[in-house]
């Protein structure tokens, strides 16, 4: 209880953080830093693309905004609201903040179930002496308040861009599929990938989720052990593919992403459809259109890349997630949640125009594995890396754009570091993953 | 750092993998030498640092456009006495007190308005800088000013001409600023002022203007950088709502005065509106000073900026070229004269000297001996340069122009003789209108911005400098032993642990190896977690000023005294939520451990704090390096010390204890004002009164020293103290 009650207080404590950051938003300016606002997650834009379309005119006249017309229905009119003596773009503000608490909630009772159904599969194993023997923490509460303390998150959702949204949208469909509600898990996914596209690839985790069941040790461990004892019908449900909610979630995600596209050909019946709306966000996403700077590796590339080679680079670029896509989902099979985490890190390096929003993100699903991670290395080393780049990108850019003393290498060079310290979180964590879940076999086999 | 600390987990876990790649095993290698390797490291970087009057190279005009002297002047001596006239002028106005400036500005008006110039008065407020959080690195046109109350008596008036150039399409400009104090014309003011003119109506005959010129004529009675940086916020932000309105409504009379004085038909608020050329392209603030030089006139070139910037360095150079080659002047830039006369200085050179001339001897193309003399002076220099730099305050007004990414330097002339001497009073203008004439030709004929020299250099000589690229070296030789000695700490229980492990482990436990490994990985999150909180109270201390600043009737002591208490106090309630930093014990972590882990967390947060900084403002993070490194190195508790032979003791306990003083930052400024004025004038407020000139400045020394130099002596302390 007294737990209970620490959690709420760190959780209300971050709320209170937030309200107090969004009061005084002239100072901070985290609107305009590249690193939390891209031109795809923007509320500047989305303003200016709402205020396109109350003049008559398509949102995505001008290039400025690049998101979905549902969220411009939703938010803008948000946007246009004043208070007197408060900072504009308050009431968004306000509805970011609540979409954090909601995230870390989500994030929260997942991890809770994730933990209580591997416990279950443990006890499965006989493996108890696990338990006992380490302290084992309580993920959820861990996860939800990496996410809600996390400064990214912070950053991300004081200064105005959309990515609270997508965050909520993904978390809602991980939660959705653990739980096995698949009409809530297909709806987070539309959601998340009309938002933003690279969610997309969580329909594997997120089949393997309903299909398998949450997180448990490797298959051949409850093969291996209970063939002897008492048959194949006495497995538990991680160890059978059950077909049903999957068809259910795919059912349903065709439901969905229907009832989308019929809202935004509605939305924008007079401005040229929903092929404009494929063209100009999507296209906008895959073609990578805008090479302002941000912390992604591409905008520097394709800036420089000749222009005969640059479809040639684009699809190399993009075929490059989906080239890790089908090896980590056979690996990782048993662990569906992992895998989602491992898929969110990898995107969040490699998509076109990344924020700190995404990293955010996979911060705190790295926390629902705080126990098997234990023995992750580099554990230090990747902590201060985190926090020079975050500390670096900022100077570089002063140094680049408004001292102009420094060149767009200064900057760019933070980038790649970034990308760095994304790569060795990946590899680190799943060796890490992999090499707990060889413990546990040699630790079976040894009683 | 990355693979040194890259390695620090790897070589306890992976016993089965019996030949590690190179790479590894060097790291391997340093880490466990590591104090060795940090002592190399560290004297190699002082010895770096003295070598950098040597290594400086002669400076080069960089950028082929500019060519400098390829044209003759046509400064004459009919200009000289058209300044005369105006100096004249301006010395025989009957000066009361009250309306002083604008009297003069009325005058300057009339004679720019001859030459067919665009002429305004710009009135300005000034606005003193109080300390506010967002003004440290905001960039002008985001900053956000807080409306103060406007009062007439901090008023003045900029008198500001531009010439549109006949060949250019108004989309540059280049400034020419003379600064004059409106209450206390002096004669030196007065010759800027009238030099400033004669250049101004030599360029306004000229058929050669490819940029516009533009002459501010700055009122510096309430400082020469508060009236120009007022004029380029306004050139820059332009305000169309409230300026002149305000303006009008609070002080009437000065601008009734202003507006009969000058036209009485046309109205004065034809010359009030703010006009404009285009893109500023460059800078020159010119005085005059009444110096009386030993052996030649003398020009002083001063060109940090805020935060240790730096204009571009061509600059310099066509201005050195031009003052020495052309006008046979005396060129110099700041000195620190206290280090001339210093004997081991002279006998490190005397050093240097012997043995460049020893290797000249060996081989006869190696030429990197300089004289002592030169490396005494050089060093001057250099040290001078470094100060100001570190300082982060400019040291004049072209410091406003390089916020707005302008290239700007002060030329102060000084001549020979008595400015009052009639005869030599025009030769010297002569020199100094061709000078000034020579370099606005040069920067004329710029394409594109200054960009191809360097912009991060120092000084060693007004021909001389020392690149990014030489005086990163010292830096980097100095901070290396951070991450290399972090690892070693970090990675040193972790061996001693597993090999304990080894000897006594029961091949069962399998799940005993998972908690305790698990324990391994995660071991510095209490150490993390101190640190932090020990940052943490470092941001609450650098806001407290804020705090502090809206008492009423404070002196520097007792606001040093509130800020000392305030700080105390807020670290033991930091300590009562958080809990204190020796609370955590837990069974199979020693207490040897437990200082080593927080001692590697506390390091890597210092070198990332110094790398940091040395991006910022390099010569902050020299001298920093200075005294933090050989801090965090030394740290070890004083309780613990005990193993090692009693010398060793002994210097490690009185090492840690002087580095204990004069790491705390009140502590070594007191120390160093004590030293250079004598310890009978230093008081307990001077902190604070220097704190105060670094936050008005917006230096990010001020940052430095609270959030990164105040944290680590504090965590520091908790080492020392260490149970």
């Amino acid at each position: 209880m007294a737990k209970l009650r620490r959690f709420w207080g760190w959780a209300i404590a971050s709320m209170l953080f937030r309200l107090a950051l969004i009061y005084f938003p002239r100072n901070l300016n985290f609107g305009f830093r590249p690193e939390i606002a891209t031109p795809v997650t923007s509320l500047r834009r989305l303003a200016e693309g709402y205020w396109l379309k109350q003049s008559s005119m398509s949102p995505y006249a001008g290039s400025m905004y690049h998101g979905s017309p549902l969220l411009l229905s939703l938010l803008g009119p948000l946007t246009a609201k004043r208070f007197e003596g408060q900072p504009s773009h308050i009431a968004c503000s306000l509805l970011f903040v609540v979409a954090d608490l909601v995230t870390a909630m989500l994030i929260r009772t997942t991890g809770q179930y994730l933990q209580s159904a591997y416990s279950q599969s443990l006890k499965h194993l006989n493996l108890m002496r696990h338990l006992e023997a380490s302290a084992f923490h309580p993920a959820g509460d861990i996860a939800a308040l990496i996410y809600l303390w996390n400064p990214l998150t912070v950053a991300a959702c004081v200064g105005s861009s959309t990515s609270p949204i997508e965050n909520m949208m993904v978390a809602l469909s991980l939660y959705g599929a653990c739980l096995g509600l698949s009409p809530l898990a297909a709806f987070g996914w539309v959601a998340a990938t009309h938002l933003s596209l690279y969610p997309a690839i969580l329909i594997i985790p997120v089949i393997l989720l309903l299909g398998y069941g949450p997180d448990s040790p490797p298959r051949k461990l409850f093969l291996g052990r209970n063939f002897g004892s008492s048959g194949y019908e006495s497995l538990p449900q991680a160890c059978h593919f059950s077909w049903r909610p999957a068809v259910y979630f795919i059912l349903w995600a065709s439901i969905w992403s229907f009832f989308v596209l019929v809202l935004c050909s509605i939305s924008l019946m007079q401005y040229g459809g929903l092929f404009e709306m494929f063209r100009r966000t999507y296209g906008f996403i895959l073609a990578i259109e805008d090479l302002s700077p941000n912390i992604g590796v591409l905008w520097y590339f394709f800036a420089e890349v000749f222009d005969f080679f640059r479809d040639f680079f684009l699809i190399v670029f993009h075929v490059n997630i989906m080239f890790m896509i089908l090896p980590l989902a056979m690996r990782l099979n048993h662990r569906p949640c992992f895998l989602a985490f491992v898929y969110i890190a990898i995107s969040s390096m490699l998509k076109s125009y990344p924020s700190v929003g995404d990293s955010a993100l996979y911060f705190a699903l790295l926390g629902w594995f705080v126990n098997e991670l234990a023995d992750m290395k580099c554990s230090f080393f990747l902590l201060c890396g985190y926090v020079g780049v975050t500390l670096l990108s900022p100077v570089m850019h002063n140094l680049w754009i408004w001292r102009g003393t420094g060149n767009a290498n200064f900057y760019y060079a933070t980038a790649m570091a970034y990308a760095c310290l994304q790569i060795i979180l990946v590899v680190e964590s799943v060796s890490a993953m992999l090499h707990h879940d060889r413990t546990m076999k040699k630790s079976i086999s040894q009683s | 750092m990355a693979t040194a600390d890259a390695n620090a987990g790897v070589p306890s876990s992976q016993p089965s993998n019996p030949k590690p790649r190179p790479i590894v095993r060097i790291g391997t290698f340093l880490i466990s030498h590591s104090a060795l390797f940090s002592l190399i490291c560290c004297a190699a970087g002082i010895l770096a640092l003295f070598l950098l009057p040597v290594l400086a190279k002669n400076t080069y005009v960089s950028e082929n456009a500019l060519m400098p002297g390829s044209a003759n002047p046509m400064f004459s001596n009919h200009d000289t006495m058209e300044a005369n006239r105006l100096v004249k002028d301006i010395m025989d106005l009957k000066l009361s007190s009250g309306i002083a400036g604008i009297e003069i500005s009325n005058l300057l008006g009339k004679y720019m308005r001859e030459r067919d110039a665009d002429v305004y008065h710009h009135n300005f407020h000034v606005q003193k800088n109080q300390f506010h959080l967002g003004n440290f690195f905001s960039d002008s046109s985001y900053s956000w000013h807080m409306k103060e109350n406007r009062s007439c008596s901090q008023y003045g008036i900029n008198t500001v001409a531009i010439i549109r150039a006949p060949r250019g399409d108004g989309k540059e400009a280049i400034v020419l600023v003379s600064p004059y104090n409106s209450t206390n014309i002096r004669l030196s003011d007065a010759l800027s002022l009238g030099l400033s003119y004669s250049i101004f109506s030599l360029l306004s005959r000229v058929n050669w203007l490819a940029k516009d010129i533009i002459w501010l004529a700055a009122d510096s009675q309430y400082g020469e950088y508060a009236s120009v940086a007022a004029w380029l916020k306004d050139y820059h932000n332009p305000s169309f709502l409230d300026s002149d309105k305000s303006d009008d409504c609070t002080c009437p009379e000065s601008n009734a005065l202003l507006s009969s004085k000058g036209q009485p038909n046309t109205g004065g608020s034809r010359f009030n509106v703010f006009r404009h050329a285009g893109t500023l392209a460059a800078a020159l603030v010119f005085k005059v000073v009444d110096g009386k030089e030993e052996t030649k006139d003398t020009l002083s070139i001063y060109a940090e900026a805020s935060n240790g910037q730096m204009p571009n360095l061509d600059l310099i150079n066509i201005v050195n070229y031009l003052a020495v080659h052309r006008q046979g002047l005396h060129v110099k830039v700041a000195k620190l004269y206290s280090v001339l006369n210093s004997a081991w200085l002279r006998t490190v050179g005397q050093i240097f000297e012997f043995i460049g001339k020893t290797a000249k001897i060996v081989n006869p193309q190696w030429g990197f001996g300089i004289s002592a003399a030169d490396y005494v002076e050089g060093t001057a220099t250099l040290a001078s340069s470094i100060y100001y730099q570190a300082l982060g305050i400019p040291t004049g007004s072209h410091g406003a122009f390089r916020d707005y990414q302008i290239d700007a330097i002060t030329l102060e002339m000084s001549p020979r003789f008595s400015l009052y001497n009639e005869v030599r009073r025009l030769d010297f203008l002569l020199r100094g209108g061709r000078l000034l004439e020579g370099v606005i030709r040069s920067v004329n004929n710029l394409l594109e911005k200054f960009h191809q020299s360097f912009f991060l250099y120092l000084l060693s000589a007004p021909s001389k400098f020392v690149s990014v690229g030489i005086y990163m070296i010292a830096f980097m030789l100095l901070i290396i032993p951070l991450p290399m000695v972090a690892a070693s700490l970090y990675s040193g229980p972790n061996k001693r642990e597993s090999s304990a492990r080894t000897n006594n482990e029961n091949p069962d436990t399998a799940a005993a190896i998972v908690t305790s490994s698990g324990s391994k990985s995660w071991k510095w999150l209490h150490a993390a977690k101190v640190v932090f909180v020990v940052h943490l109270w470092a941001g609450l201390v650098s806001l407290i000023p804020y705090l502090i600043n809206q008492l009423p009737e404070r002196t520097p002591t007792a606001c040093m005294l509130v800020w000392v208490l305030l700080s105390f106090v807020s670290l033991i309630i930091l300590y009562w939520i958080a809990g204190s930093p020796y609370s955590y014990k837990i069974s199979h972590q020693s207490p040897n451990m437990e200082w080593a882990i927080l001692k590697a967390v506390m390091i890597s947060v210092a070198s990332i704090g110094l790398g940091l900084m040395s991006i910022i403002n390099y010569a902050t993070a020299q001298i920093g390096a200075i005294f933090m490194v050989p801090m965090c190195l030394l740290a070890h508790p004083l309780k613990h010390a005990g193993n090692a032979g009693k010398l060793r003791v002994l210097s490690l306990t009185t090492s840690n204890m002087v580095l204990a003083v004069i790491g705390f930052p009140p502590a070594a400024l007191l120390l160093v004002k004590g030293w250079l004025e004598g310890f009978d004038g230093v008081s307990f407020g001077d902190f604070w009164i220097w704190a105060e000139t670094l936050w008005t400045w917006n230096s990010a020394t001020y940052l430095y020293l609270v959030l990164i130099q105040l944290p680590c002596w504090v965590l520091c302390m908790h080492i020392l103290l260490h149970p």
